[in-house]
């Protein structure tokens, strides 16, 4: 039995951009390439996913308490507010140059957040914690990332599909992940075909290349066109995606700045972006740690929030600059929260209830969902209203917001996704939670 | 912090082993099939090259599907010996810890009580059945939500109890064959010769040499045993050894330096000798501070080799493996001996005191403290070593907190050493947060809790004693937290003379435990073939469950085979690689006669057969270096190796398996980037000291007559074979497709009007000039190698 190999790769959730031009080699995913100039080029919306990892304090960001010895450094009274958002002040407690205050980053964005606040997590372990919220599914060490996802199904020509910096980055197997850990890196590769990356130096003539790619999808095809075990299969077409699909980096070299930021959120932001804007990436699973705060919380929470919101932050200006800011779509997120009360060392250790905020694309922001008492036990969540209700309602819990997210990026029909299913009730399904 | 832990402990993975079908391993003569016990010692029995071979995977029964759904995953963590209803009716056995013949003993045990327990009916409902939801005040609360997969199997189990319809089982003998369900059928093996290939590239980083072919070609996988023998004597085999551990047990990331693996409080006067090293007999500055950097650059490798040195010394000198977490000594050169302070003693015993890697094995005094206070007591006079678990780096590597209480180091030890993660998978608490709130010590008193911290606690209190925050030894002030449960391991406490010696204590016990064996086995896959073995499938709802299952039993059964092996070698580690490298799972190669695609189960059990792993940076340049004579060099540099989905120990742990587009870009900038420096050298040779071009120069065109065409396809086969390990006869089609791309780019470049008459500047050989290439033929041998270079035979094992 003689099989297409493109075909194959579109079923492998692999997909195949064709810079170079060869008779006969079509092309895969073609759902994902919408219709412009470079058609190639991915062009959006692309899934930013913070990550602050470790648990972050959320009483000290966007669910304020102030009471009952919960937050030492404000009261009640000193919550603030911007539209219809609560947030702790912090500005007063940030060491200089420490990053952007809560503050400020309400005040630059509050009208494009949309929080939800009394996430249930279920467990306060670090490892199913990170797991569940990245993938919605907390039984299971199968399920990919949203970011890897949606990079599968919306952009698997891309060769840069999937990028992680870290945190749980499974891809469930449908999308390679790319770890560009350094900018200088992502120069490195762009142009592999030349002597020391110099397009002007070739090794080979083009007709040369156009050969030799001819000649690996005859190999492949042939081997293909056998009966070989699963691995193999999957193996060929996941080489052969890399290979062809890695031509199109050389689009990023004018995108990479000249200057690296020192900033760690925002040297993967400039990555990241780069990546967009280039056409070449669909997803990027940005962290930073050291957010568990066992000992001293409240002197490293005041640390790493302002840098984290600088990262956002910088992602959403930089983004403006490049002209791709209306094509984002932002998910902040961290694994668990922390204890309402402190530890005997000044921290707080795991709690299993949290946040999630998001903004970008298709959210409508200035809006709150959720909530937490005032001892930071889960209110549940009328599903259709989007309403607390203590007594009818469902506790929020990652696979309803994945559920939500699958929606948001119009993948939930997706037959990648069927192979990860969530088993939510359609009466808990989240009402217009997007806006 | 994890504290506290509403999670449930996931199971080892050999814990599902027992209770399910048994070994049947089949590995012989197409047709035939081979029990277990036959093949066990010694490992390799002779298989046919090419054929079919297969395990028998029994089909599930009844007792099965309840054990793996419901008694392993949530019975078995309170009713045992040791557990929180030890005192129950109701006890199992932990199959993990059965020593009998395929842990037979603890499966007709778990049977009879599951039977037993199923039969009981009060007023409420079938016992089982109510405590499994949480009534009758079943102390684990509701493990089992009614209505859900897990317990719809135990409701169906216990009517077919009470209703007397429970089909018979065959729980022995353990070595029944089933006449169905062969699960390597239509599966083909590698032949000898490639296989070959593939173990001395994998762990010797080079190719077969033509005796060791020879000796393959005329015996077949029975010779392989001897051939391994030599090829685990290479110096290349324990640099590779080291590297795949360190994989595993990640001890060169551990963090500020590598000198802090020797604590201020104990080394403070010499853990930084490089410093004050006399180097006077340089004159010159700058070339007496180079040797200094030097120096120190050395000593921090030396000492961040200690632990994979002890991986070496084990395996190097035939030493049971247990000594991983029993040897009284470590591992010290020359250089880091400088750093114990223990040089001047121990000089004598190396062969080249300069040498920083050369390794012997000490055992090092008790620690003594700098403030001439609480030195560490010892009646021995000696620091109580525990193989690796006892290691500065390592516990460097996994330290501790206040808050943390040594939870990390004993996970790491549950998963290092005994094959269990416990945050594998985390049981779903109905609100976590209020547990939390409830009780005032909920590790000790939530059952959600207890049913894990009671396991983990007492490692963790068995490290008591490294408490030091820089992750060595340092009793904790206020002594150990008393809001715990107590030091000691598995139901037996830690005696209190063996406090000092706590983790030798705890090494011991852990040699002793059956899940050790199958531990290291799992080890020995991940050495092989990058990638950790199957866990059983968790819902039975998810689609091809049972074809996951399946392939999840067959997989396990063959550690179970290698294990039983490895221990009746005397727990020699090389027993268990020579058991990995005759196994079907490790020859898989093809398929022999089957289409998956019509036969979706099929494809999901075979989902994960086949070695098919793709090369590390580390191999990768190793395998260029075997071939070519030297490496490409790039993916030693430590940035490059991470974008080409390397690890650094740290933050990167885990190895890419997959190929991005930033790996595919290295590929082919490797792949040109090799072929230039090669092709051309390797022609300007003598044909008979060419590896690439033997039998042809560079003025034979295609096309010019049918010798010079044969010439040309045989030249090709050589370099198929060379390159990517393949057998192509010359008028194969594969060879073909190759040979259309030299003639090809000879043709277009001659259709082409004025192409430059010599080669690239770069692919020049070295001290020479560019190389005159009039008719493009040396440019068409580059695409050639090109092209194969990029191959998956070549980028994957």
């Amino acid at each position: 039995m003689r099989r297409d190999f493109l075909k194959l790769c579109g079923l492998a959730g692999l997909g195949v951009a064709a810079p170079v031009a060869i008779p006969g080699l079509g092309f895969a995913a073609e759902e994902a390439r919408s219709a412009s100039a470079n058609p190639d080029a991915f062009e959006g919306p692309y899934y930013v996913v913070f990550n602050a990892s470790g648990g972050w304090d959320t009483t000290y960001l966007m669910d304020p308490k102030g009471t009952d010895g919960i937050n030492r450094l404000y009261g009640n009274g000193d919550i603030q507010t911007r539209g219809q958002l609560k947030f702790a002040p912090n500005a007063a407690h940030m060491e200089a140059g420490a990053g952007m205050s809560n503050e400020d980053f309400f005040a630059e964005f509050g009208s494009e957040l949309l929080v939800v606040n009394g996430l249930d997590y279920s467990v306060n372990n670090h490892s199913p914690c990170a797991r569940y919220m990245a993938t919605g599914h907390l039984d299971s060490l199968a399920y990919p990332t949203f970011a890897a996802l949606v990079a599968a199904c919306r952009g698997p020509q891309c060769p840069l599909a999937y990028l992680t910096f870290g945190n749980y980055s499974n891809t469930g197997n449908l999308v390679p992940m790319s770890r560009i850990p350094y900018l200088p890196s992502l120069q490195r590769v762009a142009n592999a075909d030349s002597v020391e990356g110099q397009q002007r130096s070739p090794y080979h003539d083009d007709f040369v290349l156009d050969r030799i790619e001819r000649t690996l999808k005859a190999q492949t095809d042939a081997r293909l066109s056998r009966q070989v075990l699963p691995r193999v299969e999957r193996a060929e077409s996941m080489l052969y995606a890399a290979q062809i699909n890695s031509k199109a980096l050389q689009r990023v070299t004018p995108y990479i700045p000249a200057e690296i930021p020192k900033a760690r959120l925002a040297q993967q932001v400039e990555i990241a972006l780069a990546s967009f804007k280039a056409g070449v990436c669909v997803s990027a699973n940005l962290t930073i740690g050291q957010f568990d705060s066992h000992a001293n919380n409240d002197k490293d929470q005041m640390k790493l929030i302002p840098e984290f919101l600088a990262g956002i932050a910088h992602l959403m200006r930089r983004a403006e600059a490049l002209k791709i800011r209306d094509r984002l779509v932002v998910v902040i997120q961290s694994e668990m929260g922390r204890t309402p009360q402190y530890n005997k060392g000044n921290g707080k250790d795991h709690w299993s209830i949290g946040s999630v905020m998001f903004m970008g694309k298709g959210i409508q922001g200035n809006r709150v969902i959720g909530a937490t008492d005032e001892k930071q036990f889960c209110v549940p969540v009328d599903p259709a209203t989007l309403a607390t209700n203590a007594e009818k309602g469902v506790r929020l819990r990652p696979e309803h917001i994945h559920g939500a997210l699958r929606e948001l990026a119009g993948i939930t029909d997706h037959r990648l996704s069927a192979q990860f299913p969530y088993t939510v009730p359609a009466t808990e399904r989240l009402q217009g939670l997007w806006g | 912090m994890d504290f506290p832990l509403p999670f449930s402990p996931p199971l080892p993975r050999s814990i599902l082993l027992a209770g399910l079908g048994f070994l049947s391993l089949v590995c012989g003569p197409s047709g035939s099939r081979i029990a277990a016990a036959e093949v066990a010692p010694p490992l390799i029995k002779e298989a046919s090259q090419g054929q079919p071979c297969a395990v028998a995977a029994r089909p599930v029964d009844p007792f099965e599907e309840v054990w793996l759904q419901v008694g392993a995953r949530s019975c078995l963590k309170c009713h045992k010996p040791g557990g929180d209803a030890e005192d129950s009716k109701f006890v199992l056995r932990d199959p993990a810890k059965d020593s009998s013949p395929h842990q037979d003993e603890s499966r007709q045990h778990n049977q009879t009580a599951f039977q037993k327990m199923a039969g009981v009916r009060e007023k409420e409902g079938f016992l089982m059945l109510v405590k499994a939801a949480g009534g009758l005040d079943h102390g684990g609360e509701d493990v089992l939500k009614p209505g859900s997969p897990g317990f719809r199997t135990l409701e169906q189990f216990v009517q077919q109890v009470a209703s007397g319809t429970l089909p018979a089982t065959t729980p022995g003998p353990a070595m029944a064959i089933e006449p169905q369900g062969d699960f390597f059928e239509g599966v083909a093996m590698m032949e000898d010769g490639n296989l070959l290939r593939r173990l001395t590239l994998s762990l010797a980083g080079r190719l077969p040499t033509r005796d060791e072919e020879s000796q393959i070609g005329q015996g077949g996988l029975k010779a392989l045993a001897p051939v391994l023998e030599t090829v685990m004597k290479e110096e290349a085999f324990y640099d590779r050894l080291a590297e795949a551990f360190n994989d595993i047990f990640l001890t060169r990331g551990y963090g500020e330096g590598a000198e802090s693996a020797l604590s201020y409080e104990h080394f403070s006067t010499t853990r930084h000798w490089t410093q004050k090293h006399d180097l006077s007999s340089i004159t010159d500055e700058k070339a007496r501070q180079k040797a200094r950097y030097k120096l120190a650059d050395d000593y921090r490798e030396a000492l961040l080799r200690e632990p994979m040195e002890l991986v070496k010394h084990i395996v190097r000198e035939n030493r049971p493996f247990t000594e991983l977490v029993t040897a009284d000594y470590i591992m010290i050169s020359p250089y880091t001996a400088r750093g114990y302070g223990l040089f001047e003693e121990l000089k004598g015993r190396f062969k080249n005191t300069e040498d920083p890697f050369e390794y012997v094995p000490v055992r090092l005094p008790s620690l003594k403290n700098r403030t001439g206070r609480d030195h560490q007591e010892s009646p021995t006079g000696f620091y109580p070593h525990a193989g690796m678990m006892s290691l500065f780096q390592y516990l460097r590597r996994y330290p501790t907190t206040e808050t943390n209480r040594n939870c990390l180091r004993a996970r790491m030890y549950y998963q290092h050493f005994l094959g269990v993660d416990v945050m594998e998978l985390a049981a779903r608490v109905k609100d976590a947060a209020a547990v939390t709130a409830k009780f005032e010590v909920p590790v000790m008193q939530a059952s959600e809790c207890v049913v894990c911290h009671r396991t983990l606690d007492p490692v963790a209190g068995v490290f008591q004693d490294y408490y030091s925050l820089e992750g060595v030894f340092g009793p904790r002030k206020e002594g150990w937290f008393k809001d715990v449960f107590g030091p000691g391991f598995e139901g037996e406490d830690l005696p209190a003379d063996q406090r000092w010696r706590a983790l030798q204590w705890l090494g011991e016990h852990t040699a002793r435990d059956p899940r050790f064996a199958s531990t290291m086995v799992e080890h020995g896959f991940y050495v092989l073939t990058g990638r950790k073995t199957l866990l059983p499938p968790k819902d039975p709802a998810e689609p091809h469950y049972r074809a996951k299952l399946h392939a999840q039993q067959a997989q396990h059964r063959e550690v179970a085979r290698i294990a039983a092996a490895f221990v009746q070698s005397g727990y020699n580690f090389k027993a268990i690689l020579q058991g990995w490298a005759v196994s079907p799972f490790y020859r898989a190669d093809g398929l022999a006669a089957q289409d998956l695609a019509t036969n979706p189960e099929r494809a999901e059990e075979l989902g994960d057969v086949g070695l098919v792993r793709l090369l590390t940076p580390e191999q990768l340049e190793r395998k260029v270096t075997a071939i070519f004579g030297r490496g490409w060099g790039r993916l030693q540099d430590p940035q490059f190796a991470l974008l080409y989905g390397g690890i650094d120990s740290k933050e990167v742990t885990e190895r890419a398996t997959d190929p991005s587009g930033a790996m595919g870009a290295i590929q082919r900038a490797m792949a040109n980037d090799v072929a230039c420096r090669n092709v051309p050298k390797d022609f300007s040779r003598p044909p008979a000291e060419r590896r690439l071009f033997p039998k042809i120069d560079p003025d034979v065109a295609p096309g010019s007559s049918p010798e010079a065409d044969l010439r040309i396809r045989e030249a090709i086969a050589h370099l198929h074979h060379l390159i990517l390990g393949r057998n192509d006869a010359p008028d194969s089609p594969e060879v073909g497709r190759i040979y259309d791309l030299f003639a090809g780019v000879i043709s277009d470049a001659q259709e082409r009007q004025g192409f430059e008459p010599l080669d690239i500047y770069a692919c020049r050989v070295e001290g020479e000039g560019r190389i005159k290439d009039p008719r493009y033929i040396m440019r068409a041998w580059r695409a050639v190698v090109t092209c194969l270079l990029r191959e998956r035979d070549f980028l994957y094992e």
